[in-house]
Formats: structure tokens, sequence, C-alpha cells
């Protein structure tokens, strides 16, 4: 029988690659109204994903195929996680 | 100096290279050092195997302001202006990222038109990819096309057009070349030079981290396998930082206040310190700590070759400091002093008051050429060049048009440019998929001038005759610019290559010069700057791309109101062929989708009359009596005649006795690829004075047949037998659709 599972794909940029989104709402949206606090933003992608599968095992290797048989991420730019999340 | 040093066995140059730096350095170099000069020796920053082959192309011409040297060529265009351009490739990062690899490509072209003090207003770009059909091919040209898009659409600079080749030997190496040009008060011209000790050395833009580094051979030995893939070796471009960077160093030109300016591209800061002292006779010496880092554990000589994006480097007089900084300042960009100009010729770097480089200037300019050796390629010798495809059946020719005008080489690019920008700045005329060219008017200058710019190459034929493909590129982009109705007045190239240690690819890059340089000769055309990209070779399978000069030619119209496109205007207007048709079918889309032949003979340019041609067709168009014009390319007469049909959205009906040819074969009057052949449609009570314009040289030039308002294409034989007869309509919707069919799947 399989059942549904919810799988979170998140994709952002690797962790020293430049990202000029997360800066410029860091730079002008944040400190620019007063949260001086904030000292970095990163942005990214999450794609939640329904699908149905045997088990969460299966959940996530479909998911992690379809990544990147699909090229949904480029390796060599991005870091992509998936977790399950039900 | 307290640096730590790097012995001599472990740096990564060759023994020339190292003879040269330890014959001027008579002690161990630092770390910083050896990692300076191998950016600097590298084949990307040295043109150390192009360098002795490059002073064949002509450089010198009556408008020359800049020629190859400086960032961009600079050319006098009248009116106390002057065109700024250049073309560039980023091909291995585009390979890799294609989107980042393409946008930073684009931004990297934007900077070297800026870093002259000109504003950019146009953009053009050039695709090598594998088969259309294939997905990697697919997954490419889906990015690079969004990355071009993306970073001008974002950046507010509008598309003036390109040019796509589809081959398999671009499946793994793609080539990725992208062009821009701007315009600007001859007076405003800013040069990368320091000329004066004390002036102070600025740094403008993005903060420095670790982008683009990974030349240096000691690169990976600092760091464990796991941080490898944390590090950002993709660079990611900005466009919304580089609009700020365009006005607020443009504001600064105008202003008075820049003494020297300088792009970061390719070895960043060791680039622009080593660069400016060079060519000013100066030194220069910073302070590393000065600059702003985006990741605090970064090494001295990562900091010294990062080619991390959006920074500007000016050279400002000390008591014009406080006046650039209001205006950096207002356009809320962050800036460093990095250090002053000396007298010492010397390029001297301090971290935290130790000297850690300390190299004469011209160490890192001027590092040695390369000696490679040339042979003549082995696969040349099987090719036949007599060749001459079996003459086609009568009840065939309507299918081979057909397949033709589907094949991937001919196809309308429409999917590709419609994601342009084309009209942001109200510069453009004449948009892609309209003309030959691109034209760009120039109200904004004060000025009713235009200029036109196009993209040309052509692979297959500088593979199967580097010197005639050379040559006829050349040809083919003049040819371009003027059926707009632009006389040519200076190019750049791109030249994009195998491995340069290859002798027998290194045997193609001289020919192909030699071709480029002669045409370039005949047409009276100056090489204004360029770039050169080896190493385009898939050591996998051992595959290197065909030889792919892309040429980037600017024309100027006087008024451009005159310029003409090449959609046919109205019905029973007259159709005149300009140039001979001779039987030159080698390396044609005839030869290749047809015949899948090798052989034949690559069209010959006929460096005698080619200026004469080409002055001609731009005469007539200058005094109003073309309605429209095409040069024949790819595909010859029929695919030229049909691309005006499907703009004008009218037929024709061609009698091909009337084409002026050595040969009466039909297949090779309809399909030949012989350069210095023009299309040209006008009234009835015109065309005598246009072959009489023609005549004067005894150029050929011959009435062919009409523009009809049914919609067909009809083409007759001597006999006055119907060859082909084709509906317009269902020839444009393949021609049309086929690429957004494969991108995006049959509607």
């Amino acid at each position: 029988m399989p059942s549904q599972f919810l799988a979170e794909i998140i994709i952002e940029g690797k962790k020293n690659a430049r990202d000029p989104e997360g800066e410029t709402i860091m730079r002008d949206l944040m400190i620019k109204h007063g949260y001086d606090m904030v000292t970095s933003v990163r942005s990214g992608k999450i794609l939640k994903v329904t699908l149905e599968a045997k088990d969460e095992k299966e959940a996530k290797e479909i998911c992690w195929k379809m990544v990147n048989e699909l090229r949904i991420y480029n390796p060599i730019a991005h870091v992509c996680t998936i977790q399950i999340v039900k | 100096m307290t640096e730590k040093t790097i012995s001599k066995d472990k740096i990564n140059l060759t023994k020339e290279e190292k003879e040269a730096v330890y014959k001027a350095i008579k002690r161990d170099l630092t770390i910083p050092e050896a990692a300076m000069l191998e950016v600097m020796n590298s084949e990307h920053c040295s043109y150390k195997s192009s360098r002795p082959v490059l002073p064949k192309l002509p450089t010198k011409g009556p408008r020359v302001i800049c020629g190859p040297g400086e960032d961009a060529g600079v050319v006098d265009i009248g009116d106390g202006l002057a065109l700024v351009f250049k073309l560039e490739s980023h091909n291995h990062p585009s390979a890799l990222d294609p989107f980042n690899g393409a946008a930073t490509g684009i931004g990297g072209i934007i900077r070297d038109i800026l870093c002259m003090g000109a504003r950019p207003i146009g953009l053009l770009d050039s695709f090598r990819l594998g088969g259309l059909s294939d997905p990697h091919t697919k997954w490419l040209l889906k990015w690079v096309t969004k990355g071009v898009g993306d970073y001008g659409n974002c950046v507010g600079i509008a598309n003036a057009g390109g040019d796509i080749e589809f081959d398999p030997s671009f499946q793994i190496n793609c080539l990725i070349n992208v062009g821009c040009f701007g315009v600007m008060r001859k007076d405003e011209l800013a040069l990368s030079r320091a000329t004066t000790p004390g002036n102070k050395l600025i740094l403008l833009g993005g903060s420095t981290g670790r982008d683009g580094i990974g030349g240096a051979s000691f690169a990976s030995k600092n760091i464990t396998e796991e941080s490898e893939s944390d590090r950002g070796a993709v660079q990611i471009g900005d466009p919304y930082m580089k609009k700020l960077i365009i006005e607020a160093t443009l504001e600064a030109i105008k202003a008075g206040v820049v003494d020297g300016l300088k792009d970061l591209g390719a070895a960043g800061v060791t680039c622009s310190i080593s660069e400016t002292a060079d060519a000013g006779g100066t030194g220069t010496e910073i302070k590393l700590e000065n600059m702003r880092l985006r990741e605090s554990d970064m090494e001295p000589w990562e900091i010294l070759v990062s080619e991390s994006q959006e920074r500007m480097f000016f050279v400002v007089k000390p008591e014009n400091v406080k006046k650039i900084s209001e205006i950096f300042d207002k356009y809320e960009l962050p800036y460093e002093i990095l250090g002053e100009v000396t007298d010492t010729g010397k390029c001297v770097v301090k971290y935290n008051d130790q000297i850690i480089v300390d190299l004469p200037a011209h160490l890192l300019t001027k590092p040695p050429a390369a000696d490679r050796k040339a042979s003549y390629p082995k696969y040349l010798n099987k090719l036949n060049r007599k060749w001459l495809p079996k003459e086609p059946k009568t009840n065939e020719l309507n299918d081979i048009c057909r397949k033709i005008m589907a094949s991937d080489n001919i196809i309308s690019r429409e999917w590709v440019y419609r994601q342009y920008d084309t009209e942001v700045g109200l510069h453009s005329t004449v948009k892609s998929g309209y003309g030959d060219a691109g034209v760009f008017r120039l109200s904004e200058f004060d000025s009713k001038k235009g200029v036109a710019v196009t993209f040309d190459g052509n692979s297959h034929q500088c593979y199967l005759d580097p010197y005639y493909g050379g040559a006829g590129v050349m040809m083919e982009a003049c040819s371009n610019v003027a059926a707009v109705g632009a006389e040519p007045i200076a190019m750049t190239d791109c030249l994009n290559f195998g491995n340069p240690e290859h002798p027998q690819v290194f045997w193609t890059f001289e020919k192909v010069v030699e071709g480029l340089a002669d045409a370039s000769k005949a047409l009276g055309i100056p090489c204004v700057g360029g770039n050169v990209s080896f190493y385009n070779h898939d050591e996998v399978n051992d595959v290197a791309v065909k030889p792919s000069p892309v040429i980037f030619v600017a024309g100027l119209l006087e008024d451009v109101t005159k310029a003409v496109n090449y959609s046919f205007k109205a019905p029973d207007e007259y159709i005149i062929l300009i140039g001979e048709t001779k039987a030159e079918i080698g390396g044609s889309e005839f030869a290749k989708v047809i015949h899948k032949s090798n052989n034949g003979q690559v069209p010959k340019v006929d460096f005698a009359n080619a200026k004469t041609i080409i002055s001609k067709v731009v005469n007539t168009i200058k005094s109003g009596l073309a309605t429209a014009c095409h040069d024949i390319s790819k595909g010859g007469l029929f695919v030229a005649l049909t691309e005006m049909a499907m703009n004008g959205d009218l037929g024709y009906e061609i009698n091909l006795k009337r084409v002026p040819s050595e040969t009466e074969r039909v297949d090779i009057k309809l399909f030949s690829e012989s350069y210095g052949r023009f299309l040209i449609t006008a009234k009835a009570e015109d065309v005598e004075k246009i072959i009489a314009i023609f005549a004067e040289e005894e150029i050929p030039a011959s009435f062919i047949g009409k523009v009809t308002k049914k919609k067909k294409l009809q083409i007759e034989n001597s006999n006055n037998e119907i060859l082909i007869d084709l509906p317009l309509n269902e020839i444009k919707q393949t021609w049309k659709m086929r690429m957004e069919e494969e991108m995006e799947g049959k509607k």
C-alpha cells in the first residue's frame, strides 16, 4: 500500500558563493529599518512535494532521482537537501 | 620580507617563465607573489600562445582611437563621439553553470566598455552548442539564454543581436561569447593607467570572496576535501549593483575626478595594480587589510587573485578623493582606498605593515610568449575539394528546401531573442530577427547617426578550410553591416580554439588568423581588440571544438533613418541579386544537411572586389533606392529569399536563368554559399539605376524575379519549368516553431 509523504527540497547557493538577493534583503531592508543586529541573510528556494511512495526511504530516493535527472539544481553552484517531513 | 616563501620547483610556471622571473628577482618568491605570477602567466591573462600570431591583424586606421591593448576598442564616429566595443568568451564558466556563467560574462563585458568611459547601450551574444535535439544542449541553451537575458534586462541594456550554431563538436565544450558596445564623448576617454605618483587607488563595488580562484597550483593544498565543495568557485553576478556602478562611474568621469580606470576581471586586483602601473610608467602600493572581504579567513594570495564580480578600480588625485567619495556615497556604493601610485616601477603589497609582495610591474604584465608548434592537420588530407553532389531530380527539390529550412542552423532564433529586452534605452531601430545587423540610433548623444553591430562565425567552414573560413567570417560580418546600410568601420574578434599545445590545433589557429587578417586588409577594416580562448578541448573523448572565430563588426550610418531591414515590403517590387554564384558548396548547409558531406570547395573571398561590393551596397541603400536588403550566407540564395519572404509575409517568383553564375546547375545556384552576394528589392523605376551602380565596377547585378502577393515560394529554371513551389505559411510555421517545440514541447 503506497502512502503519502511530504518532502521538503531545499536548494541554496553554496556556503561561500555570493548571494545578491540575501545581501540586498539584509542591507536595504533589515539594516536600514533598524534591525542592525542581523549579520547575515541567505536566500534559497524550497519545494514542498507531496508524493506517493512505499515508505520514507523510497520517497527520499524518488526525490533525489528527480532533482538530479530533471536538473532542478546544479551541483556545481547549489547545495540541495531533501527531508521527508511526514 | 618575513612572509613565507615557496621553493622554485613548487611553482607552476614553465622553464622559460621561471627563468624570466628569477632573472629579475634574485630570491625566493613569497606565496602571494607566486600566485600572482601564475595567474598573470596563464593563457587567459598573458595570451602567451596567441601573442606571436596576432600581430598579423591590421590595427591601424583613420578612425582608431584605441586599438588592442586597452580593455575595449575605441573608434571615432564623428560629431565628437566615439564608439567603444568588445567581445569576450565566457566558455568554461558557462559549461559548468550556464546561468551564472553567461550572466557574469555579460557583467564582465559591460565593465570593459564602462572602464573606457562609455555608456554601454547594447549587448550581443553568440552560442556554440551541440545538436539542438540533445537534452544536454537544451539544458545549456535554456540557462545561457536566461543568464544573458536576466543580467541584460536587469541592468537595462538592450540586446542588439547574436549568432547561434549547433554542431556536435560543441557537445561538451560549449562556447558562450558575449559582446557589448557603448558610446561616449571623445574627450571623456578613460585609460587604464596610473600616471602620477601620489594619486590614490580606490576600489569600488562588491566585496571580495573566493570567486573564480582555482588556477593557482597550490590552491587545493590548503583546503580539505570537504571545504572544496563549499568554495564559491562559481561567480555570481549582481546586475542591480552593476547598474549603480555604471551610473556612479560615468558621473565621476563627467565630474573630471578620474585619472585612471580599470575593471576587475581575470586576475582581479593583481591585474589592476600591475597593468595600471606598467601602462603609466609608475608603480603601485596597496594595503591588503583595506580590502572588504566576504569571507574572513581568506589567505592574502586568495584576496589578490580573486575574481569577484562588480568591482571597479579608480586612480584619483588626492584632492579629488572627497568629491569622488560623495558620488559613490550618493549611489550607496561601498568603496575603499587601497593605496597609492608610486614611482618605483614596482607593485608592492603590504599586509598589516609587512611587505608580502614586491615585484616589478612589467614582470606581471609582460610574461614571455610561448613557442607553439604548428603542423598540418591530418583530417584535411581526407577531404575532396573537387567534390560536387549528385544533381537532385526536380521532384526532390521541394523536400530538400523543406529540410534545409527546418535544420538546426537555419531555423528561427526567436525563442532565444524574445527573452531579451531589445527596446530598453530606446536606441534600437533594427532589432533582432529583422535585419542582418542590429541598428541603434544615437539621438541620446545629439547625433543623427546610427551604429550597426553584428556577430558572425562559421565554425564548420573554418574546420574544413581554416584560411578561407576565417576570411569568410570577416567578409560575412562586413556584409551583414552593409546590408542594413552601414559602412563597416572596425572589428574585434574572439578566437575560440582547442588546446594550443596540439600542433594540429595550433595550425588551424594560425590559418584562421591569416584568413581574418587578409580579409580585414582587403576590406580596410582595422582590428581594435580581441580575446582568445584556448583549451576548449574535451580531454575524455579527445575532441577539440571546431575552430571558432567569432567576429564583432561595427558599422556607421551617417543618417540612421536610412537603415533598411530585410523584409519584403510590397508586391510587384523587383528582386535584384548582386554578385556571382560559384560552385562553392563545401561546408554549406546543403552539403552538411542533405549530403552529410564534408567535401567540396569552401567559399573563397574575392579579396580584389570585396571592398567595392560592400561600399556599392552601402551607397545604394544610402541613396534610398533599396526597399530591403539581405546578404546571402548560410543556406544560400534559397534561404535568403525565403527569410525575406517570411519576414514580409509575401511570396516570390524567381527565374534561376537570371542568376549570374559559372554553372547552370540549379542546386548550386540555390544553395552555394559564395560570399559577396546580396539581395536587394526595389521599385520598378529604380531597378535600372541600381544595376547601373554595380555595372560601373563590373559587379554582376541581375533582376531575378518579383515579390508576389500570393504567399508562395516559386522558382523556375531557364526553360520556365517550375522547380520549387512551396506554400509560404507551411515553411514559415516549421522554421519559426521548431526551436520553441524542442525547448518547450509541442503544443
